[in-house]
């Protein structure tokens, strides 16, 4: 599959869609796809996968490039960029919602509707990287989920190009709909395997007044957790994370195992939870505010470990959380309140010491009642390493339905989802 | 009896069902079976030719794969409150009942997670835990008597959802017979999803997937506090502005339920609430979070609702005061009872925004038609109940509820609004759904559903329209509270 034809490819899409859509792909792109298609709109798109499907070449969509450059085994023959459906179709700040195209980035989204004191509260690491279909493809999320939910809470409408070119919709712009099947959960966490998103429909939130946050060191992560376990319990918090040592530092917090407890609302409120987070966090509790606070912020969410052999992200009931994350050779930063972390394993040049972690990780999760999912690994260690768990056999089964059904022809970004899908 | 037009079941085929799960969980004569003939939505009827009462996953998984087998279509139904015909049998001379898997398996109040069976009733969750400060956040006005299976069927909301979402937000994982009566485990207790995500698949999809056995629920911490008030305006335009003012401000209540004059009076008249009748519209609005801030908000809001010309704001100052608030609310579709013989209630949602539209063309599709239509809604949410009074003994008059409860649907699509926004399409809109959707669209989520229900023998006839599925609606819509 990795012998893509790419002057034949070049040759075949400018015949199709222009000189001036398609283009070699650049950095990351280059282990992504072959070649890179730039439609202007859904109909573009729709052409390309005809296309593909008639000469049964593999295509994906591409934002930043950094899921897919990660994930695939080999490139596929057509990445399409969505760069050029960057646009923001209608924004309705009374209404709370917003309709874009799937190339916008969520930074530039929450540019203009920060003009009105609203943002899409969901943050990834380096939103100006992160597309809003790569948000929804792969089911991006950060610390705000512990109070606004993730991607699959807020998208409330899309569009998508399917198999055979077929434009398709779901969902609308009001915020409470129930008419016909949910389509924009079956395309969340998809990666790009049943079609191309063309447009996408969000709730949008207010930005909170005041912002800080709390924050305290622990001597061990059972410790940490359980303070952090006993906060969100005595508070509703814009976000709760305890942070491992290495974490710690490089959000520019001192070493130890970190809690840190996000502090959202009002003057008033913050005031109040900034004195009742105080109280509660060990003697040695800081409230940070502020720009400082809100720079620390972005730290938090950026902190994707990138020179670890492995990273990772692990869910399990968050009662749960506390023992998946002590093995020694663990980084992470944990969103306690959810009982999701994105995890680091550096073990050193040994990849096979690394992926054995990995499988004892894996089956510590597993028994918890959690999964995990592999974000990136070192290039030596990829080679045969499963990104996804295997899902249960009866939904696995589904799932390979649900996958011929909405691609019959195969071409979809396929062999790297799980199972292999 | 069937009143499906199908064949009658084959006698062995019951006889083989008792053995699978029981006498005494098969229910076979008509006079008993006239009780699961209709749900909410009474305008058509039409009774199962048998019920079945599971206990467990297993019986359920028995029983399907008795009716794969002969090729049975089957209906799910949990307590029969859908305001949709959602558990109608239309083509499904079976009907799989859930409400005795009613226990609620484990609670683990640290990780905020209740495991519990389909048919347990929505607010027993709720009770069960209320001691330890949480509860189950989606809250139907039928609370008391819906099963957490029937939510999940059709997503159901609640006038809280403003704040807290909807039933998807709620569920993490569940398990599912799939119509073949093979038992599959969708999601589990962890907010990532491995694979696609099947559980949001099967939440809404209007019992077409399976049977729901199990589900794995999130809990919500209960509110620090909560302030409610009551916002009096002359014109019912300034409440339906109030509201985006609100939503503007960045200020998210936990709920704003409005009622405008024609349920004011039938509210005073019934219950004598202490509503001002001469009032054009009410807005109830309720606040909730930490107790620190919550007074600067109530009052935030008090000046933004009299800005957009509310005459009076009165908060509520203790819980008693607070209750007789909601108890106006939720007893306002009782109350319309004293007002006309019949009334039906229609479920549509327009962008926030466009509720000052919405609502004046209620007004002229009323006037149009010569009837009188009133409305309680959930108005934060943009979700309007319209409630257009009749008497069904005129024949005339009853052609003309029909025609103004389609008109508003019309009128909600055309502001960029939706068919439904809690109550499900079911059988009752299933007509309208070209309204929203394409041909494309509609196939492609008739692909989605035959992903787990290839034979299509799950709740058949329901949500995407094919020829002769189309239920030819000739009385108005139902007329039970919401």
């Amino acid at each position: 599959m990795n012998d893509h034809d790419a002057p034949q490819l070049v040759r075949t899409f400018t015949a199709l869609i222009g000189e001036s859509r398609i283009r070699a792909p650049r950095g990351r792109e280059t282990r992504a796809a072959s070649i890179i298609a730039e439609p202007r709109d859904a109909r573009e798109v729709a052409e390309i996968i005809r296309k593909c499907e008639a000469d049964a070449v593999t295509l994906a969509p591409i934002g930043a490039g950094r899921t897919l450059a990660e994930m695939r085994p080999v490139p596929v023959a057509v990445g399409v960029s969505l760069a050029h459906m960057a646009a923001i179709i209608a924004y309705e700040p009374d209404d709370m919602t917003i309709i874009a195209e799937p190339g916008l980035t969520l930074a530039a989204l929450n540019r203009q509707t920060a003009q009105h004191g609203q943002h899409l509260p969901a943050d990834p690491p380096h939103p100006e990287l992160a597309t809003l279909g790569a948000l929804i493809g792969a089911a991006h999320a950060g610390p705000m989920r512990h109070a606004e939910g993730t991607v699959r809470d807020l998208l409330i409408g899309v569009r998508f190009a399917g198999h055979s070119g077929r434009l398709v919709h779901g969902g609308g712009r009001v915020v409470k709909n129930v008419a016909g099947y949910d389509l924009m959960k079956v395309m969340t966490g998809s990666f790009g395997t049943l079609g191309v998103i063309t447009e996408t429909t969000f709730k949008v939130r207010p930005i909170a007044e005041q912002y800080a946050f709390a924050f305290a060191a622990y001597g061990d992560v059972a410790s940490a957790c359980a303070a952090a376990a006993q906060i969100h319990h005595a508070a509703a918090l814009a976000h709760l994370e305890v942070a491992s040592p290495a974490a710690s530092r490089a959000i520019g917090l001192r070493g130890g195992f970190t809690v840190i407890a996000g502090l959202g609302g009002s003057n008033a409120e913050v005031a109040e939870l900034s004195a009742r987070a105080l109280s509660m966090l060990a003697p040695a509790a800081k409230i940070v505010t502020g720009a400082e606070a809100i720079a620390a912020r972005e730290r938090l969410r950026d902190c994707d470990f990138a020179d670890a052999a492995i990273v990772a992200l692990i869910a399990v009931p968050p009662a749960e959380l506390a023992r998946c994350l002590e093995p020694a050779e663990v980084e992470f930063v944990a969103h306690a309140g959810c009982g999701v972390a994105r995890i680091s394993l550096s073990s050193g040049a040994n990849p096979a010491e690394a992926r054995a972690a990995l499988a004892r990780i894996r089956t510590t999760v597993g028994a918890a009642g959690g999964n995990l999912r592999v974000l990136r690994a070192a290039s030596e260690i990829r080679t045969g390493l499963e990104f996804f768990d295997q899902p249960p056999r009866a939904a696995f089964a589904l799932m390979k339905t649900l996958k011929r059904t909405f691609d019959p022809h195969g071409v979809f970004n396929p062999q790297c989802f799980v199972g292999g899908l | 009896m069937s009143s499906n037009g199908t064949s009658r079941l084959d006698p062995h085929l019951i006889a083989e069902l008792r053995a699978a799960i029981g006498d005494d969980a098969v229910v076979s004569r008509a006079a008993e079976l006239k009780v699961y003939e209709c749900d909410g939505w009474t305008i058509e009827k039409a009774a199962p030719e048998i019920l079945l009462r599971p206990r467990t996953t297993a019986e359920v998984s028995a029983v399907l794969k008795i009716l794969h087998r002969d090729g049975v279509a089957f209906v799910p139904r949990g307590a029969g409150t859908g305001l949709s015909g959602g558990c109608l049998p239309l083509g499904a001379p079976v009907m799989i009942c859930t409400s005795r898997m009613n226990r609620i398996l484990a609670v683990d109040y640290l990780s905020r997670r209740v495991e519990v069976e389909s048919g347990v009733v929505n607010l027993h969750v709720s009770n069960a835990v209320a001691a330890r400060g949480f509860f189950y956040a989606p809250d139907p006005s039928s609370q008391a008597a819906c099963t957490i299976g029937g939510n999940i069927a059709e997503n159901s909301g609640g006038p809280h959802t403003l704040k807290y979402g909807v039933t998807t937000n709620h569920v993490l994982g569940l398990e599912i017979v799939l119509p073949d009566g093979e038992i599959a485990a969708l999601g589990s207790a962890a907010e990532e999803r491995c694979g696609y995500d099947l559980v949001g698949a099967v939440v809404g999809a209007e019992g077409t997937a399976g049977i729901v056995t199990r589900a794995t629920l999130k809990l919500t911490r209960e509110p620090e506090a909560r302030r409610t008030m009551l916002a009096v305006f002359n014109d019912v335009d300034d409440a339906t502005r109030a509201v985006s003012a609100i939503i503007a401000a960045g200020i998210i209540p936990c709920a704003i339920e409005l009622m405008d004059q024609l349920i004011i009076r039938a509210v005073e008249a019934a219950f004598h609430a202490g509503l001002p009748t001469d009032a054009g519209a009410v807005l109830i609005i309720e606040l909730d979070g930490a107790t620190a801030g919550l007074d600067d908000h109530a009052q935030r809001v008090g000046e933004l609702v009299r800005g957009a010309g509310a005459r009076e704001v009165r908060l509520a100052r203790d819980d008693a005061e607070r209750a007789i608030l909601w108890k106006a609310r939720k007893r306002a579709f009782g109350a319309v009872g004293r007002l006309a013989p019949n009334y039906a209630t229609q479920d549509g949602v327009v962008p926030r925004t466009r509720l000052p539209d919405i609502l004046r063309a209620i007004g002229a599709i009323a006037l149009r038609n010569n009837l009188r239509i009133g409305n309680v809604f959930h108005a934060g949410d943009g979700n309007i109940h319209p409630i257009v009074l009749y008497d069904e003994r005129d024949a005339d008059q009853t052609r003309r509820a029909v025609a103004a409860g389609r008109e508003i649907l019309q009128a909600c699509v055309a502001m960029g609004g939706s068919l439904t926004g809690e109550h499900g399409i079911g059988a009752e809109k299933i007509a309208e759904m070209p309204l929203i959707f394409s041909p494309e669209d509609l196939i492609v989520m008739s692909e989605l559903r035959r992903v787990f229900d290839p034979g299509g023998r799950a709740n058949p006839n329901k949500v995407i329209p094919t020829p002769g599925s189309c239920v030819e609606v000739s009385a108005p819509r139902r007329q039970v509270p919401i």
